[in-house]
């Protein structure tokens, strides 16, 4: 079952385009990381996906409902970025009131355990004014949660949470998960969305610059593999040799003895290389690959 | 759209600002009702004016300053959530209409409290309460209602809606009396989409005003639409 799609959907500002046309599908229980630098259209895209904004074209479905559409409106659950919460109301009141309008009012003891589950179950009535940042985003989720929704938009729901707090967060988001809940979230801690992340999207100047999971995306990004090999010494008379044939072999080429760094775009050229320290009458003691992290590929592009 | 108009309607009886207005639609209502009968001595009226004379106050206060109350009231209805966002949090929860006619709702269902109490009031004098006048009065109300919500949807800044509320709260009773009398073909037309032309009737013509508050509502309700929150 598809949870999103899109197709080509645009977003433009006046002459300025900010999403260039995207086409996505996210499987149902899926948590999907969607990357991107500040600016690259990732907060848009999940606005028009979610009626905050309008697209310029393109279309979009939400659990097999086209939008934009006021009914799948119950069945998901958004937690925007930048939003102010009512001051003047407490964590219980947000919960009650906006359920409500939810459609799905809920009681008491269901706010309780929401609250308990993001971990305000000591600032229940607790006016939000004097809340935290991070208690406002704690608050934020428990809302984008409470009236047991399909889908769940997640911007940046640990961006300004202490590490506890974050762990906490993530414990909750893969319990969602495991619920059953797709969740869609948007994030600029790399760590959270390897660790979280079943689907990723690396968006870049309004448009998807790739996508996948974690390891097709490392499998795509292979090409560029950092190699550390260790090495005992190489008679002085093989060294130029060497290091012509290594400088032939890969780039960003780094010989502090005992040790030669290399970036090598094929991982059949790291058995070449040690072939090659071989012929030049030397031992390879040590090799360390370095696999792209998704910080690497996210910088890449 | 119950939701959002429960929560106007409360909203709309904490604050001073909003106890102030409620003491003078009382104090007004009181006063202008007891001090009727020394009215009727002082001046000569019609038998239909003497009949409504209780309310002549009340109506005298909504006609010229009812705006002003009004737009001081709500004239951040909209935008002060678009302002400050909190609009995203209902958007992704229902439709634009239901949060236009919930807010609408929840205003006028704290006009017509008020108005009720009022009438209540002066009906201890009068001995019992105009049916008519109070419509006439309502359908005022509702005009001026949706007038402020429309200013809302269609100007982001609550700050502005603020100033043009005192300004179109002040200016908006002598203009639209103004039009209603005047001999000027370039503007006597506007008339017909004030509410004055058709409370001066002493008919059912007021319904009009009505379907001009609807109306109002409508484009409010189509700028909302496609305003980004």
């Amino acid at each position: 079952m598809i949870a999103i799609e899109t197709t080509q959907l645009k977003k433009s500002y006046g002459t300025a385009p900010i999403v260039k046309g995207i086409d996505l599908i996210i499987e149902k229980g899926e948590i999907f990381g969607f990357l991107g630098r500040n600016g690259a259209g990732k907060s848009t895209f999940i606005n028009m996906l979610t009626g905050i904004i309008r697209p310029s074209s393109g279309t979009y479905s939400l659990l097999g409902v086209k939008g934009p559409n006021d009914q799948v409106k119950k069945r998901i659950g958004v937690m925007p970025d930048y939003s102010t919460l009512y001051g003047s109301l407490t964590a219980m009141e947000h919960l009650k009131y906006l359920s409500a309008l939810s459609g799905k009012p809920a009681g008491k003891e269901w706010c309780l355990e929401i609250l308990k589950l993001v971990g305000l179950e000591s600032h229940v009535r607790k006016k939000v004014a004097k809340f935290s940042f991070g208690m406002k985003k704690k608050l934020g989720i428990a809302l984008a949660i409470i009236h047991d929704p399909e889908l769940i938009f997640l911007d940046e729901p640990t961006s300004g949470l202490d590490a506890e707090s974050a762990i906490h967060i993530h414990k909750l988001i893969l319990r969602l998960q495991k619920s059953g809940k797709t969740i869609f979230m948007t994030s600029h801690n790399l760590a959270e969305v390897e660790k979280l992340c079943t689907q990723i999207a690396i968006m870049k100047d309004g448009k998807i610059a790739a996508s996948g999971t974690m390891d097709e995306l490392r499998a795509f990004y292979r090409s560029t593999i950092k190699v550390k090999i260790k090495h005992s010494p190489v008679p002085t008379s093989e060294q130029i040799n060497l290091h012509q044939w290594l400088e032939s072999a890969g780039t960003d080429l780094e010989m502090k003895a005992p040790y030669v760094t290399i970036t090598v775009i094929d991982e059949k050229k790291i058995a070449e290389i040690i072939r090659a320290f071989q012929q030049c009458r030397a031992d390879v003691l040590r090799v360390e690959v370095e696999e792209p992290s998704l910080e690497d590929i996210f910088l890449d592009e | 759209m119950y939701v959002i108009g429960k929560r106007e309607f409360m909203s709309l009886f904490k604050g001073v600002k909003s106890l102030i207005v409620i003491a003078i639609l009382l104090v007004t209502s009181y006063y202008s009702a007891k001090f009727a009968n020394f009215l009727l001595s002082g001046i000569e009226l019609s038998a239909k004016e003497a009949e409504n004379i209780h309310t002549v106050g009340l109506l005298g206060l909504l006609l010229l300053l009812g705006q002003l109350f009004i737009a001081g009231l709500s004239h951040d209805t909209i935008n002060r959530e678009t302002h400050e966002r909190t609009m995203r949090f209902l958007v992704t929860r229902t439709s634009r209409t239901s949060i236009v006619l919930g807010k609408f709702l929840g205003i006028w269902l704290f006009w017509f409290i008020c108005l009720i109490i009022s009438f209540l009031i002066i009906s201890i004098f009068a001995q019992k309460i105009d049916i008519f006048i109070f419509s006439q009065i309502m359908s005022l109300v509702t005009y001026q209602i949706s007038f402020t919500i429309l200013l809302s949807a269609l100007i982001p800044k609550p700050g502005f809606t603020m100033f043009l509320g005192i300004v179109v709260g002040l200016s908006f009773p002598i203009l639209g009396l103004w039009v209603v009398f005047t001999s000027n073909v370039w503007v006597s037309w506007t008339k017909y989409i004030t509410p004055f032309y058709y409370l001066e009737r002493e008919d059912f013509s007021f319904l009009v005003i009505f379907i001009v508050a609807g109306i109002m509502l409508f484009f409010a309700n189509f700028i909302f639409k496609r305003r980004e929150c």
